[in-house]
């Protein structure tokens, strides 16, 4: 055991697999000699060299495709994609092609990939490096994606990613690359996809409510519920960790103990994933409710650079939603 | 040659008579594709686009199986899920051609490119068409392709005017430009496969008559015939294997969507 940040914890997870298992090719922009932007593949071309660690052309559209080519052909790429804003150039090869290799070749042919990306704001990035575009991937069928929000879980995560048959898309919440600290066990160990976690649990006999967070924002809703404690309201928190398929008979089985629902989360509201959770919860727990499922979420404008504070769903927003929902 | 074109000459009346939904005709173009693909090694990946179906069956794929996808029927391979002329042909090394023109080919450069650090000698062969040039699939391709000197050919159907493989200058790979007969694209495809590094090759114009061969138009006919009759024999695939291959294992989601289709949804 030590003690890891994000960065770290995803680095080590990569450096395992990468000596475990041939297959697994880092390729993306400065991913090699730099190690990174953000320095999470740091170290890894010094020891595994060119082929294995490759420093791309900028073209996100050329990175995906080629990568997707290397997984037909029975590689396990892992796309870096420098910032999840910058992903939309490739989009077209992850939607058209990787999302529906399995399924338009009946099974023959599958193009196993991660692609690692960092999202989020609230790191004076602007609009161009701060964006969370998970409900544009969620949306679309074949891919799986997952956003780990503590050190553990990211490498957990990440491991049972790349050992996964299908692509999966790797969020990494990088406003907390660094802050987010705790302990990681050394070698392999994976978290299973498509289990979410309770981070906080309701206690019984006073009013309680269920936020539905992940990546940065679960640290909110925790501020947000230690301040709504003192108000006499019990939390309880689920970090879903895996976005999709997500894990419904977690968030069931949450909502069903506390009547009450509050989706936090960075992307704009309007067709965000909190829309398909709220409406999940609603065809699952209808009758357990006891007031209406709320969306605490970034606002319908793009992101912005100066007001990202303002913009972003944090505790000081979390907390009054969490209040009027617990006395509705 | 004269195979790929009986089955498109029957494929395009098939079509016309509402028979299969779909059918993206090779007449006149069949050297860039069978002459192509015959040049290459035989363990080579093929990227062929939907023009280029005659790949897989030069591979060896049978003319039922192509049929039977053509009508996506019980037997097509992809599970009716994609249109005519989009047939997976894994045995064949042949990858199912994309509804989305050029984005097979930055595909076709990372599989050679995977070989390659894999130690491996299969290269690639990508198949489109000179309308793809304007694409930015087709720029990352021969970018990448030339960045990291990976074995692809790139063989592109073009009409007298477009100058397509003057681009490969820029990207520094080696071209060719060859008229549409069957000798020739042979010849420079064998050399281009022989050469290290990526190739792009432009194939001028069609042939419109090809060398008669009454014998192999007879037992295509023949054959396609019995596909034909097997594959409407076959009926459609049950509806719920729309569900199948969208992910490895049937997630809880899908499960219960698919459990909506009820025991038999068409009535």
């Amino acid at each position: 055991m030590g003690e890891m940040n994000l960065v770290q914890a995803i680095n080590d997870a990569l450096k395992l697999e990468m000596q475990r298992d041939p297959r697994v090719v880092v390729l993306g922009e400065d991913v090699g000699r730099v190690g990174g932007v953000f320095r999470v593949t740091a170290g890894l071309w010094d020891t595994f060299g060119d082929d294995r660690v490759v420093d791309t052309p900028l073209s996100e559209g050329g990175i995906l495709g080629t990568a997707i080519g290397m997984a037909l052909y029975g590689m396990v790429p892992v796309a870096e994609i420098q910032f999840a804003d910058f992903i939309f150039p490739g989009y077209d090869q992850i939607v058209s092609e990787l999302a529906k290799m399995r399924w338009r070749s009946g099974g023959e042919y599958a193009a196993k990939m991660v692609v690692r990306t960092p999202v989020g704001g609230g790191i004076r990035g602007g609009l161009y490096h701060s964006q969370s575009p998970e409900s544009l991937f969620i949306h679309v069928a074949g891919l799986k994606v997952v956003c780990p929000a503590t050190p553990y879980d990211a490498k957990g995560l990440l491991l049972a990613s790349l050992r996964d048959p299908d692509p999966v898309l790797f969020f990494e919440p990088k406003r907390i690359y660094r802050a987010s600290r705790g302990e990681v066990p050394e070698g392999d160990y994976t978290v299973e996809l498509g289990k979410a976690r309770i981070v906080r649990e309701a206690k019984p006999g006073k009013p309680a409510v269920t936020v539905i967070a992940w990546g940065a924002m679960l640290y909110e809703a925790i501020a947000a519920a230690e301040k709504a404690e003192a108000e006499g309201i019990e939390t309880e928190i689920v970090d879903l960790r895996t976005l999709w398929p997500v894990d419904i008979d977690t968030i069931a089985a949450s909502v069903e103990k506390t009547g009450r629902v509050i989706v936090v989360h960075e992307a704009p509201k309007t067709c965000g994933f909190g829309a398909e959770l709220v409406a999940l919860v609603n065809e699952r727990c209808f009758l357990s409710l006891e007031a209406p499922p709320v969306r605490v979420a970034g606002f319908d404008t793009p992101f912005p650079y100066t007001l990202e504070m303002d913009y972003l769903p944090l505790a000081h927003r979390i907390l009054p939603a969490i209040v009027e929902t617990a006395r509705y | 040659m004269v195979r790929a074109r009986t089955i498109s000459e029957r494929m395009v009346a098939l079509q016309r008579d509402a028979m299969v939904g779909f059918h993206t005709s090779s007449i006149g173009v069949e050297s860039s594709i069978v002459a192509a693909v015959l040049a290459v090694e035989p363990g080579d990946w093929v990227f062929p686009d939907a023009r280029g179906w005659y790949a897989a069956l030069a591979r060896g794929l049978p003319v039922a199986t192509y049929v039977h996808h053509a009508f996506g029927s019980a037997a097509d391979p992809a599970k009716g899920h994609s249109a005519p002329d989009h047939a997976p042909a894994r045995a064949q090394n042949v990858v199912p051609p994309s509804g989305v023109i050029g984005a097979h080919l930055p595909q076709a450069v990372g599989a050679a490119w995977a070989a390659k650090i894999k130690g491996e000698t299969t290269g690639t062969l990508a198949l489109f068409g000179a309308e793809v040039a304007a694409s930015g699939d087709f720029h990352n391709a021969l970018n990448f392709a030339g960045v990291f000197g990976v074995s692809t050919v790139f063989v592109c159907r073009a009409q007298p005017g477009d100058d397509i493989v003057g681009r490969a200058v820029a990207y520094g790979l080696a071209s060719a430009r060859v008229a549409a007969r069957a000798d020739e694209v042979f010849a420079v495809v064998r050399e281009a496969r022989a050469r290290k590094g990526a190739t792009l090759i432009e194939v001028v114009g069609t042939e419109e008559s090809l060398a008669a061969d009454d014998a192999v138009v007879a037992e295509t006919n023949a054959e396609l015939d019995r596909a034909i009759t097997e594959a409407k024999a076959a009926g459609l695939p049950a509806p719920a294997t729309m569900f199948d291959d969208v992910y490895a294992a049937l997630p809880a989601h899908l499960r219960a969507q698919r459990s909506l289709l009820g025991g038999n949804a068409r009535g």
